[in-house]
């Protein structure tokens, strides 16, 4: 195709190179733990060893004695002087006492019981080893059905263990099971337990400073406007006396959300110092143990309806959500998960009763996928569990239950509007990629020989942009609606152009999209524009939703610089009129021999954007008065286009746009030792328009190798009396490159009717390899009646599932009732 | 990850450090590769009170070939010998050193060190221990040599004496028409194996002599399977052969349950892993090149 001119002007679209690649992998890149101050003294955490505990007594007098301890804090010492964090939901989830160290209980293994202050981080772990804590232990409760039946209660104000629960229910249930030609029941599935493992760890060096009586944080926390909100109340301090400034992030994937307990230890011991800095840096174990692990859910209970062709049109079922020891972000989870609530199919009726439990294990947060990937999941195992006890192929199958290409944008049966996409020509991509029809070919003759080829798809949603008002869903008193996001866009005194934006970036290159955005404003080149990016509250363009989380950038933030940009644009055209005697419309922007400018076309006459700022900063006696409201310096707070949703009816737009993703993956089952091996890998992305392909595809990537770690190595693991198993990388097995299969990559592009550029947030990636090999496996073991109900499956799961098969303990999970 | 506090010693020889470790006593730890012995004590699941660094002494590392003995300086790194043309020659022990952990572990560690730390789940001594292999141990008070069966006693137990360390490791060449291979399930590169497995036999025409098959990670110490070989010993190895091997080592592994697998599981993986181990040594006592690989799950 050939391109049209403005098609080659634009760079947004261009698979530019990142702007913030030379400092990053030249190893100049400025991560938290780079920042030192003088005096600065560690903060060690005591951690539990019990899972639950009472607290008898906390002696600290040998550590306190020990030479370079500064002091000790205690649980008790954070209670008399701080409120308890805010609860995001309502009662019996408000009444909890969540305090940074445990005050008289221990609720997981590895939760902070006291913390120590000394000159070096050698001897604050020395002297967590002096602190004597006595404990009473009591029972332990790590599964979230036992926790539910409240025989032991992890926080007593609450007198349950419930955190929350709601009836989601839309069309007309009933009478759709009573017409149903199929009905498919399913048991149990459960969604396993794992963390994205952020190569940075956690790290915070904080200062409460006497003097002015601030606070100051430099610190790699990935939602830091939520944080300050959380802390302020906590601290009993005005938000504005809280500075938190990000550098570089090394990963985050959500899980540096709730570190905001830790961030009021290191003030609080700050203060205590006298206002020496204070800093703590997580080891491994720590974050294995104790920082944040992605939501574990159960699905009980599932009945599917579906008509003589395989068409699901009804389904009811059980959720449990796992949320570990403290809500901290949840029960948001609780509702977040609706914003795909029929994922990428097109059924109308369901009831699904989501409950929410805590349990004495690591808390959960936010993690890659975050809520939604759990239910994603869960859907593509209904529909393939369907489709294979109706023996209608798994793509067959799929295509009678998408919506359609012309169905959108879609309203989902709970409110939500899908902008765009076209699952069905996402399959067709995959499956070219992938060879399908060989692939079938291949498993057959496999089949014939003994061995066990599974072909499976994962369809899945990375719903970004989200609307708060869904927390209200959750909490009607919530003061939480709508999403915004602040850029802001100057030129500096000598002319440069200069965007801020308030996310803090963990390997999305928005230095290098906000340039190609701020580079199609003002017609220049994107290396002429500096992007600051990372938090800093007193650059004062972040509002109450920045950060980086959720899959939005590419629409809010962008939305927001682009915003700015034109603000800009406007300011520049009308002084560049009155510099150059020309009338607006005869001026067009671009770069002249002295760099960006505006030219008069009439005349030629031009004025650089040096000369532009000149006059407003430091030459303004020329500016007439009418000009005197321009500041080159142009903030602007774009804001998502939402209402607040039906609380009554749980119903309305919860997200503006929603990439999809859609993975084939081939599984082996090794004969022998079981293990699963991926033979094929197709990832075929639809996040509407491309403002960087490599950028998209690097995310495809990393999102994939998350999930493929997730469904085959990576778990979190607890032993009946709540101990953590896997708090190493020697039981906890990140995936590396190692273990990746060479991916196929494929795109279609849909463009978003709901963003300015078509773009759609991606990034999550929807957690699509859990389906897709969860999925395969199904296939490749379902002619042995076994059926894949975790999400998480190794050689040893596998070789388990066909022993019990062989012998015949295995449990028929799955029940059908054929009508016709 | 910081470790204890500990007094640091650089040896200048192995004969000092053995000296040190008898001035010093209780508390003291040879320091060679580290490659364990520091991530337990940034762990602080040890924490020595001493340690004596080998690591700047000269001489302790090399591989040579002695008439019928190769002799491994105790420093030397797996690398070394993973890349040594002269211990290729024994291609059990090649498998061995290419397949320990990472590049990194695999240039810090030290065979010495693997043998003297005899982690149940460590690589030398299930490999060596297929081999004809001892151990030359040096003491202020002299030196003596012990067959590798006799110098690991338990799970992180050998028979050095407080005031000993291994100044050398030597391996009996096998025969000619003999072959072996290690072959380790992992869940990752640089995690220990859920199960391995060492054949080395010899073959005289089709028919196997000497076979030695031993279980790695599955029991406190390695498991030499006299069932397995007694399947093999004196008989060309066919499918029903392999199988009642296999099947002799699922009966003698001795596993528990833990984060790499379930105990039935380990003794599955180690029955498969011998099948594969025993063919790949029976294609190299043929003189044929048979590459293995650790089996990465």
């Amino acid at each position: 195709m050939v391109k049209t001119e403005t098609e080659e002007k634009n760079w947004v679209g261009r698979p530019v190179p990142r702007k913030e690649e030379n400092r990053l992998l030249r190893g100049r890149g400025k991560f938290a733990d780079d920042i030192k101050l003088r005096n600065m003294l560690y903060l060690g955490f005591v951690r539990s060893s019990y899972a639950h505990a009472r607290i008898v007594a906390v002696d600290t007098s040998r550590a306190q004695a020990r030479k370079g301890v500064v002091s000790v804090l205690t649980g008790p010492e954070i209670a008399s002087e701080t409120q308890p964090f805010l609860e995001i939901g309502p009662e019996p989830c408000a009444k909890i006492k969540d305090y940074p160290l445990a005050v008289s209980k221990i609720r997981y293994q590895g939760e902070p019981v006291a913390a120590v202050l000394a000159e070096s981080p050698a001897l604050a772990v020395d002297a967590v080893e002096l602190v004597d804590v006595q404990y009473e232990p009591l029972d332990p409760v790590v599964d979230v059905e036992e926790a539910l039946k409240d025989e032991s209660v992890l926080h007593e104000e609450a007198a349950t263990n419930r955190v929350w629960r709601g009836v989601f229910e839309y069309g007309n249930v009933d009478q759709a099971f009573a017409e149903a030609a199929y009905v498919v029941d399913i048991d149990r599935l459960h969604f396993h337990r794992f963390s994205s493992t952020p190569l940075e760890t956690n790290v915070i060096l904080a200062q409460w400073d006497g003097k002015d009586e601030r606070i100051y944080y430099w610190c790699n926390n990935s939602f830091p406007s939520f944080a300050i909100q959380f802390l302020a109340a906590h601290l009993g301090v005005p938000i504005d006396r809280i500075r938190v400034e990000t550098s570089d992030i090394g990963g985050s994937f959500g899980i540096k959300i709730t570190s905001y307990p830790q961030m009021a230890v290191c003030a609080l011991a700050s203060r205590k110092a006298g206002g020496r800095a204070v800093k703590w840096v997580e080891t491994r174990s720590e974050h294995m143990l104790a920082s944040a692990h992605g939501n574990e859910r159960t699905f009980r209970r599932t009945r599917v309806a579906l008509d003589r062709q395989g068409v699901i049109t009804a389904l009811v079922s059980e959720h449990l959500d796992d949320c570990g020891a403290y809500p901290r972000y949840e029960p948001l989870g609780c509702v977040i998960w609706s914003q795909v609530f029929p994922g990428v199919y097109r059924f109308r009726n369901a009831r699904i009763d989501f409950t929410q439990a805590v349990t004495n294990k690591c808390p959960v947060g936010p993690n890659r996928g975050y809520s939604r990937m759990q239910h994603l999941w869960f859907l593509e195992r209904v529909v393939d569990i369907c489709a294979h006890q109706l023996a209608i192929p798994a793509d067959e199958m799929r295509l009678r239950n998408y919506i359609r290409r012309e169905e959108f944008p879609y309203t989902t049966p709970n409110g939500c509007v899908y902008d765009s996409g076209n699952y069905a020509k996402m399959l067709d991509v995959a499956k070219a990629l992938i060879g399908w029809e060989e692939w079938k070919k291949k498993q057959a003759s496999a089949r014939e020989e003994g061995r066990l080829i599974g072909i499976g798809i994962g369809t899945t949603l990375d719903s970004g942009t989200n609307n708060f008002g869904q927390s209200q869903i959750v909490n009607p008193a919530a003061p939480f609606s709508g999403n915004s996001q602040g850029a802001n866009c100057k030129l500096d005194i000598y002319g440069e152009v200069v965007v801020a934006v308030g996310s803090c970036p963990q390997g999305q290159g928005h230095e290098t999209t906000a340039a190609q955005v701020v580079a199609d404003v003002l017609n220049i080149h994107p290396d002429t524009v500096t992007v600051r990016t990372g938090f800093d509250t007193e650059r004062n363009v972040h509002t109450g939703f920045s950060g980086t989380y959720a899959s939005q950038f590419a629409v809010s933030g962008l939305s927001a610089v682009h915003g700015a940009a034109q603000k800009l644009k406007h300011e520049m055209t009308r002084l560049a009129a009155f510099a150059l005697q020309a009338s607006s419309d005869d001026l067009e922007f671009g770069s002249g021999s002295t760099g960006p400018e505006i030219r008069s076309r009439s005349t030629g006459a031009s004025i650089n954007y040096w000369g532009l700022s000149n006059i407003v900063n430091v030459n303004s006696a020329v500016l007439p008065p009418e000009l005197h409201d321009i500041t080159l310096n142009c903030r602007y707070v774009w804001r998502a286009p939402f209402k607040v949703p039906d609380k009554e009816k749980k119903y309305g737009s919860l997200t503006l746009t929603y990439a999809s993703q859609l993975h084939i993956a081939v599984v082996e089952i090794e004969p022998e030792t079981f293990i699963p091996r991926i033979l094929d890998y197709a990832a075929v992305d639809d996040c509407g328009t491309r403002i960087n392909p490599p950028i998209v595809e690097g995310q495809v990537y990393g999102a994939t190798a998350h999930g493929i770690g997730a469904a085959l190595m990576e778990r979190c693991v607890y032993d009946s009396l709540g101990n953590m198993l896997t708090s190493t990388f020697s039981d906890y097995t990140p995936i590396t490159a190692m273990n990746m299969p060479n991916v196929k990559y494929g795109h279609i592009e849909t463009p978003s009717p709901h963003s300015y550029s078509g773009a759609k947030g991606m990034g999550e990636g929807g957690a699509a390899p859990l389906h897709a090999i969860s999925a395969a496996l199904q296939d490749a073991l379902s002619a042995r009646g076994i059926v894949i109900a975790d999400s998480f499956n190794n050689g040893d799961s596998l070789f388990r599932a066909l022993a019990e098969q062989k012998s015949g303990q295995g449990t028929k999970p799955v029940k059908v009732e054929r009508r016709s | 990850m910081y470790t204890a506090a500990f007094e640091y010693h650089r040896a200048s020889s192995l004969e000092e450090a053995a000296t040190m470790l008898s001035q010093i006593g209780e508390g003291a730890k040879i320091l060679a590769g580290g490659q364990s012995l520091i991530p337990l004590m940034k762990l602080r699941l040890a924490a020595p009170s001493h340690l004596i660094d080998i690591g700047f002494t000269s001489g302790g590392s090399y591989i040579r070939e002695e008439g019928r003995l190769l002799r491994l300086g105790a420093l030397t790194s797996h690398a070394e010998i993973e890349l040594s043309p002269v211990a290729q020659r024994i291609a059990i022990v090649h498998d061995c050193a290419a397949g320990i952990a990472d590049v990194q572990v695999r240039n810090r560690g030290t065979i010495g060190g693997s043998l003297a730390e005899a982690d149940p789940s460590g690589d030398w001594a299930t490999a060596l221990l297929a081999l004809s292999a001892e151990v030359h141990l040096i003491s202020p008070a002299g030196e003596r040599t012990l067959a590798l069966d006799d110098f690991i006693k338990d799970a992180y137990t050998t028979a050095l004496r407080s005031n000993e360390v291994i100044a050398e490791i030597r391996v009996h060449v096998p025969d000619a028409g003999s072959g072996g291979a290690y072959i380790c399930l992992k869940r990752a590169a640089p995690v220990y194996a859920t199960a391995s497995v060492a054949v080395e036999l010899k073959l005289e025409g089709n028919v196997c002599r000497q076979p030695a098959i031993v279980l790695g990670c599955v029991g406190l110490r390695p498991i030499r399977v006299d069932g397995a070989e007694a399947a093999l010993r004196g008989r060309e190895i066919d499918d029903v052969a392999l199988e009642a091997a296999g099947e002799a080592v699922r009966v003698a592994a001795d596993p528990e349950s833990d984060m790499r697998g379930s105990a039935e599981y380990k003794r599955t993986v180690a029955g498969a892993l011998v099948k594969r181990a025993l063919r790949a040594a029976l294609g190299r006592a043929r003189g044929e090149i048979v590459e293995t690989s650790h089996l990465y799950a």
